[in-house]
């Protein structure tokens, strides 16, 4: 089995074993051991959910902080637009990256160029995939089509993500003016969790493009303090386009790719829902599905401090504000090449029971009888959130049969 | 061809039930995933599955699907207690629907339901009779 790397990190002294992350994530892939949050990593797609509910805050994440920048002699800094939404009111983009240079940054990267880059791409990639078309922008989405929707992978568009390409980009900015790979620190200024496991992931073989990640929460305060400085100096942001704003939000992609046949949907159990569907044959009419992890887009990621409903409103009000917009009416083949196809490498994980077809019948039969002896309430007090769910951590080996209560106490819950 | 079913599962559907209609294979499916059946098998099944279910839910007046699990193939049985299909080799025709028009309003009845199956199918066997019961059986192998 492919060892899978997962970011989400639990703090043991500050769980209490309450059971909240269990019974909210939306892939069923919390337990809860010896009083203690367990993470089963083969069903997880870091959707952050965990995060968002904890109440004791017990979810964390392996991330970079600012004193991580220090070390190379050029720092970039790549913010995800959601950060010009995260204000309270609205404040211009360009006082938000003039903040960001005060903050130790010698470049600040707008990223709506790489943005229209993926958009074109992913339109010219619609024609040659089978319909509806999946975009994977959100990287929870490609986790959850390759662990619950594999036999959709024909309807995935596999094009890099924006920050993938930006820094891209900017490492060939750099590498053209003479500076040396480890003399560049690129670091993605992040909404959600996702995007540690997913970067980390494409680059465990090699050079990573991008080398770290910071949590927009994280520098929030710092960044606020140096916006309501009278000497944060605006830097210029003319060449923003409105359409790479709007890829954050839900219908933003097939808005800026002129679509107007297509499905947005956030929310994992939305999308779950959706994806369902497609499975079974429908919604072949439709060009693209947009499918966010996060209700309300990038702007509901975790890792943000706006609520994102007025965040949504201050993002409209700078893509109103924008006139203009990067066409890309002939992508070049370079681009074409090194940023589609096999670079956007989607591995598999499966849920087989057992290696072998017959084992893997016997425990479905066993998982099936055991499901019929208990008691369908889904308590949850075995630690698993669901009695399905139990009857098959019991068949794989992660629980045992004594955990449920109501079988210790002979059976009948309604007597008990 | 003589092997014995290695496993059953069952599921109950309920006529008219829209909001629900659709999880019986979405159970079939991920029971297939679980017993690591290939991607293109399971795609078959969802789609093939699905249509059965739906025609059960819309047109008859209630019923259940089996699978069952043969070392070669899996095997659904999609089984409903009337009204029946009056004329099969009608009912197998693109375009022909029998849906009312309140389920035409929900976006089915398009008659594509059996085409569909069949296009599925590696065998695909109807019983029914009109007034009666319907039957359909539809065979996917492995291999």
């Amino acid at each position: 089995m492919n060892k899978l790397f997962h970011s989400v990190k639990l703090i043991e002294e500050k769980c209490k074993g309450c059971s909240k992350c269990m019974n909210n994530c939306p892939m069923e892939a919390v337990r809860i051991k010896n009083s203690k949050a367990f993470v089963i990593e083969e069903k997880c797609i870091d959707c952050g959910e965990c995060i968002k509910v904890c109440p004791y805050n017990a979810h964390d994440i392996d991330r970079n902080y600012l004193e991580d920048i220090q070390k190379y002699k050029i720092k970039v800094a790549v913010p995800s637009t959601t950060l010009y939404a995260q204000f309270g009111e609205y404040i211009d983009p360009g006082v938000i990256h003039g903040a960001l240079l005060k903050l130790g940054f010698d470049e600040v990267y707008e990223q709506t160029y790489a943005c229209d880059i993926v958009a074109e791409i992913t339109k010219k990639e619609i024609e040659k995939t089978k319909k509806p078309a999946i975009s994977l922008v959100c990287p929870s989405i490609a986790r959850l089509v390759s662990i619950n929707y594999p036999s959709l992978i024909e309807n995935t568009i596999k094009v890099l993500t924006p920050i993938e390409v930006a820094a891209n980009l900017i490492r060939e900015k750099y590498e053209k003016a003479g500076y040396k790979y480890e003399d560049v620190g690129i670091f993605f200024l992040t909404p959600c969790a996702v995007w540690l496991t997913s970067l980390k992931h494409s680059s465990l073989n090699k050079n990573p493009d991008i080398n770290g990640v910071i949590a927009i929460k994280d520098i929030y305060s710092k960044l606020l303090k140096e916006i309501k400085n009278d000497d944060t100096q605006k830097q210029d942001v003319n060449n923003m386009s409105f359409t790479g704003l709007s890829v954050v939000v839900p219908g933003g992609l097939c808005k800026s790719i002129n679509s107007n046949n297509y499905i947005t949907v956030d929310g994992v159990k939305n999308v779950i829902k959706v994806l369902d569907e497609v499975e079974s044959g429908k919604l072949k009419d439709v060009d693209l599905i947009e499918p966010f992890a996060c209700s309300g887009g990038c702007l509901g990621g975790s890792f943000l401090v706006e609520n994102p409903y007025n965040a949504r409103r201050l993002l409209d009000k700078c893509i109103k504000d924008t006139n203009f917009t990067y066409s890309f009416d002939e992508l070049s083949d370079y681009y074409m090449q090194q940023f589609v196809e096999n670079v956007r490498n989607i591995k598999f994980s499966n849920q087989k029971l057992a290696e072998d077809f017959v084992s893997a019948v016997k425990k479905m039969k066993y998982m099936n009888e055991l499901v019929n002896t208990l008691p369908g309430t889904d308590c949850g007090r075995c630690g698993s959130p669901s009695c399905k769910a139990f009857a098959e951590d019991v068949v794989r080996g992660l629980a045992h049969v004594e955990d449920c209560k109501y079988i210790n106490l002979g059976g009948d819950v309604n007597e008990g | 061809m003589m092997n014995n079913e290695i496993l059953k599962l069952h599921y109950d559907i309920v006529k008219g039930d829209y909001i629900r209609g659709g999880e019986a294979s979405s159970n079939i499916k991920k029971a297939l995933m679980q017993l690591g059946v290939d991607n293109a098998i399971i795609r078959r099944v969802s789609v093939a599955c699905y249509e059965a279910e739906i025609n059960i839910v819309i047109h008859s007046l209630g019923g259940y699907m089996e699978m069952k699990i043969y070392e070669d193939a899996v095997e659904i049985i999609a089984s409903d207690v009337g009204p029946g299909i009056s004329d099969v080799g009608l009912a197998m025709t693109v375009g022909y629907s029998t849906a009312t028009q309140g389920a035409r309003e929900m976006g089915f009845g398009a008659g594509m339901g059996l085409p569909n199956i069949k296009n599925n199918c590696d065998e695909l066997k109807i019983d029914s009779t009109e007034g009666g019961n319907t039957t359909i059986t539809m065979k996917i192998y492995f291999k």
